[in-house]
């Protein structure tokens, strides 16, 4: 007999989220995926200067902050005719380095490690290093005040929950060294973006921070810092987690999904624009052995209604979208939509990308028996860090080359006013996956405006066939031995880095019909 | 002298309830206790009865609603002191969507049992949805009905951001979103609430207050539009204390970032609205003063005040209802500094 759980709030994610699952024999059978908060931010951007978006869009979300301002600038760009230069881009690429660092640290560290470890058994530590044994008293200072928030409560400690007080406590130090950590790669991105979150610095047709010397100098500095937590300590505790005591979970390939992938492809590692940090691909149904990856062909993608608070329209392309608010839908259980490539539903972010490139690290992974699923997503995302890094240091070498030629440029001035028409799609690949935003401008006003961003591919509900979507697929199997913990569902949905509030975009509750995303 | 002579396991205990951690206790104990000229036992006891009798760590509770996050990433963005100091030292973080260990049953179960106990601080990032309640539900409740609860037995309200401070950007959506200020009113609660706007929370603004209120067991003192005086006010104004003010009075507008003879010339004509905004950012700055929007040439789009978003837009111009104020304002030599 299946049994119903509902999971509501989801917790150390951005944004709102509830999971429901049915568990029959131990193991999830059915899945549901919900967004429950919207905001309307593309109604909003109806008839406002078409500029306003790239500000506005930022505000989709502050924990991937300035992730849409960038494919919103980007949009823009198209729609303005703006020819972004290669000092302007070199910025936006390293700003957004800044954000990939601190935001795949802050996911594994704040956002996840609590799913893994019992961070009671630092208790046990019977080692003598000082600063082990500074974090012990911590700890233990907090179960003695009987005040261990935010800590506690959670659920309890299961089987794959690493309860060796050395690499338990060891976590817990890098923990708190995280967060410093984190901050520290926020403010890198503040030396041009401004501060953060929100970036003030990306506009369309390039940023309004001309360098100097000494920014490149401090950014370099504060980069070999972070590439030596990342190197030491962030890459070395994620594969010790997953190649040791998660290995079982790993083989098992806990949180799996559909195995459709896809990647937009982002961040030129030079002005030719040809060789990309990020492949773009798409793959469906991987077979580990033997990886064909297709090229993107944006015409391919549609959005399903089907399930979700919106009136029924036919699945269409986002350029062709219509979307009419039904709050009181039957079968509709979420403010996400469902968008599919070729009718199928893709997971977009780290695994998708490090797959579809082929790294060497993260086939290894696969080729030693570790399934795609919750683990490799884990390790998918501190391997690309590096890659991130690496081109940091790339585009810094540039940077510094370009900007000490004469008539440097980090505008495209000539496109800074908007047209009286246009229209545009601006990609990206941020830390979450496939992000697009595409716009229509008319009578030098934003005509209409639409956003399908990582976590509406990822979270999305069923489809017109009833196919689930991605986060629900990847819960299909799960072992929940136990209903009142169910300890794996959390651990394979944050796998996934969600963010809801970039998820759920819509519309008006008191006309009932909103607005019509008409773009030819 | 060993340790055991000294602490007792009572002593012991109640240091480290105040997650104090013995070693640096004895450290400290130690050191005063020579400069005093008093015996290290006596005077750890009177530091310990005295700590016994002070209160516990101040439970605060953080309710997220419509919202980006982008204040609770303020909030972690400190670093002196150090955002794991100030959760597991300074606060008891009973509540926070983000950060708690918590999920699901459990996150409801805290609440109600925090709702019920009292005595918090509470800390409200994000508008509330007036349009319909089910533009945002949590654990299958409305958001509003969470914040009214809860701020009936808090000590103290924070509504941080522009959007739980004055409805921001949210305000303008189809969510029409509300401040906790607006929502409590209708609800007939009547509760101070502490405004501390910007888009995000500036993270100086948001730990500064905490800890005048943990420090003082007071409020501090609010401006006319109920925001810290210490941070915001009539008198602050971005302005005033620009780096590139004397551009301003000079007439000298950057026109295009690419020119480095520009480019610490005023940003009016690319849309900043500093000469409207009430806030301290010019010479705090952000992200430990590295930079602020102005700086890295961006405009100021006065982030917490009132009129953000829907009256200072367009942004990026000067046909803003906003601009032409500040542009009017600058012919009647009304930014002008004369000794009183």
């Amino acid at each position: 007999m299946a049994q119903k759980i509902t999971i509501d709030p989801i917790t150390r994610i951005e944004g709102h989220l509830k999971i429901e699952v049915e568990i029959e024999n131990g193991k999830v059978k059915n899945a549901w995926s919900s967004g429950t908060m919207a905001r309307g931010f593309e109604a909003l951007l109806i008839g406002k200067e078409p500029r306003d978006a790239s500000y506005i869009t930022s505000r989709f979300c502050g924990v991937c902050y300035s992730v849409h301002q960038l494919a919103s600038s980007r949009a823009l760009d198209a729609a303005f005719g703006a020819n972004v230069p290669w000092g302007g881009n070199l910025i936006r690429n390293l700003v957004m380095g800044a954000e990939y660092i601190y935001d795949h640290v802050l996911h594994f560290y704040q956002l996840s490690a609590l799913d893994y470890i019992d961070i009671m058994a630092v208790a046990n530590y019977s080692g003598n290093d000082k600063e082990l044994l500074a974090v012990k008293d911590k700890i233990v200072g907090l179960v003695k005040a009987k005040d261990t928030y935010p800590l506690t409560p959670r659920y309890e400690p299961d089987e794959f929950t690493v309860k060796d007080p050395d690499i338990v406590i060891s976590a817990v130090k890098h923990y708190i060294e995280a967060l410093k950590m984190h901050a520290k790669a926020r403010n890198m991105g503040a030396i041009w973006g401004g501060r953060t979150p929100h970036y003030q610095n990306i506009v369309v047709g390039g940023v309004t921070s001309y360098p100097d010397i000494n920014q490149v100098a401090r950014f370099r500095t504060m980069l070999d810092e972070q590439a030596k937590f990342i190197n030491k300590v962030y890459i070395p505790d994620v594969l010790a987690f997953g190649t040791g005591p998660l290995w079982p979970l790993a083989t098992m390939g806990v949180g799996g999904g559909h195995y459709n992938y896809m990647s937009y492809g982002d961040f030129a590692k030079d002005a030719s624009g040809k060789d990309l940090v990020f492949p773009a691909g798409v793959i469906v149904g991987l077979n580990p052995a033997d990886i064909k990856i297709d090229a993107v062909d944006q015409d391919k993608i549609t959005e399903s209604v089907k399930h979700a608070w919106y009136k029924e329209n036919k699945p269409v392309h986002p350029y062709n979208g219509e979307q009419i608010f039904k709050l009181d839908k039957k079968d509709a259980y979420s403010f996400v939509k469902a968008p599919r490539y070729d009718g199928k539903p893709m997971e977009v972010g780290p695994l998708a990308r490090m797959i579809i490139a082929k790294n060497p690290d993260v086939i290894g992974l696969v080729q030693k028996g570790a399934k795609p699923g919750a683990v490799a997503r884990h390790a998918a995302r501190a391997i690309e860090t590096r890659l991130v890094v690496d081109a940091c240091y790339n585009w810094l070498d540039q940077l510094l080359t370009e900007m000490t030629k004469p008539g440097f440029k980090i505008h495209d001035t000539e496109h800074w006013n908007p047209p009286e028409s246009g229209m545009g799609a601006g990609f990206s690949e941020p830390p979450r996956g496939a992000l697009g935003h595409w716009i229509k401008v008319k009578d030098k006003k934003i005509e209409n405006y639409q956003a399908v961003v990582p976590s509406t591919w990822n979270a999305s509900p069923r489809d017109e066939q009833g196919v689930r979507g991605q986060y629900e697929e990847s819960l299909i199997g799960a072992p929940v031995p136990d209903p009142k913990n169910p300890v794996n569902v959390v651990r394979i949905i944050r796998s996934f880095d969600p963010c809801l509030a970039c998820a759920v975009h819509i519309i008006d509750p008191n006309t009932n019909e909103i607005r019509k995303f008409l773009i030819e | 002298m060993k340790e055991g002579n000294i602490l007792s396991k009572k002593l012991i205990e109640v240091v480290e309830s105040h997650g104090i951690n013995r070693r640096d206790f004895l450290k400290y104990c130690a050191a005063t206790a020579a400069l005093f000229g008093i015996s290290q036992f006596d005077f750890a006891t009177k530091v310990a009865y005295a700590l016994e009798s002070s209160s516990k760590k101040a439970p605060v509770m953080w309710l997220e609603g419509l919202a980006c996050a982008g204040c609770t990433i303020s909030l972690t963005q400190s670093l002196y002191p150090p955002v794991s100091s100030i959760i597991l030292d300074k606060i008891s973080l009973r509540m926070h969507d983000a950060v708690m260990a918590a999920a699901g049953d459990l996150v409801e179960a805290v609440y109600d049992a925090q709702v019920k106990e009292g005595g918090y601080i509470l800390i409200v990032e994000g508008a509330i949805p007036s349009a319909d309640d089910r533009f945002c539900k949590i654990g299958g409740r409305p958001f509003r009905t969470l914040v009214e609860g809860a701020a009936k037995n808090a000590t103290a309200i924070l509504a941080v951001g522009a959007c739980s401070a004055f409805g921001g950007i949210p305000r303008a959506t189809p969510a029409k979103g509300i401040s906790v200020s607006e929502a409590l009113a209708k609800a007939k609660i009547d509760k101070p609430v502490i405004n501390i706007s910007t888009c995000p929370v500036h993270t100086d603004h948001l730990v500064g207050t905490i800890l005048y209120v943990l420090t003082t067991g007071k409020l501090p003192e609010l401006d006319s539009k109920g925001r810290p005086a210490m941070y915001f006010g009539d008198k602050r104004l971005v302005h005033d204390n620009c780096r590139r003010r004397a551009h301003f009075d000079a007439g000298e507008f950057l026109t295009d970032w690419n020119d480095l003879k520009q480019k610490d010339w005023c940003l009016f004509q690319k849309g900043c609205k500093g000469p409207m905004a009430h806030i301290d950012c010019s010479i705090r700055r952000w992200n430990d003063g590295i930079n602020f929007c102005i700086d890295c040439g961006g405009v100021c789009q006065a982030c917490g005040e009132p009129v953000f978003y829907d009256q200072v837009a367009p942004l990026y111009t000067t046909e803003s209802d906003s601009s032409k104020n500040i542009w009017a304002m600058r012919e009647a030599g009304t930014f002008k500094k004369e000794k009183a």
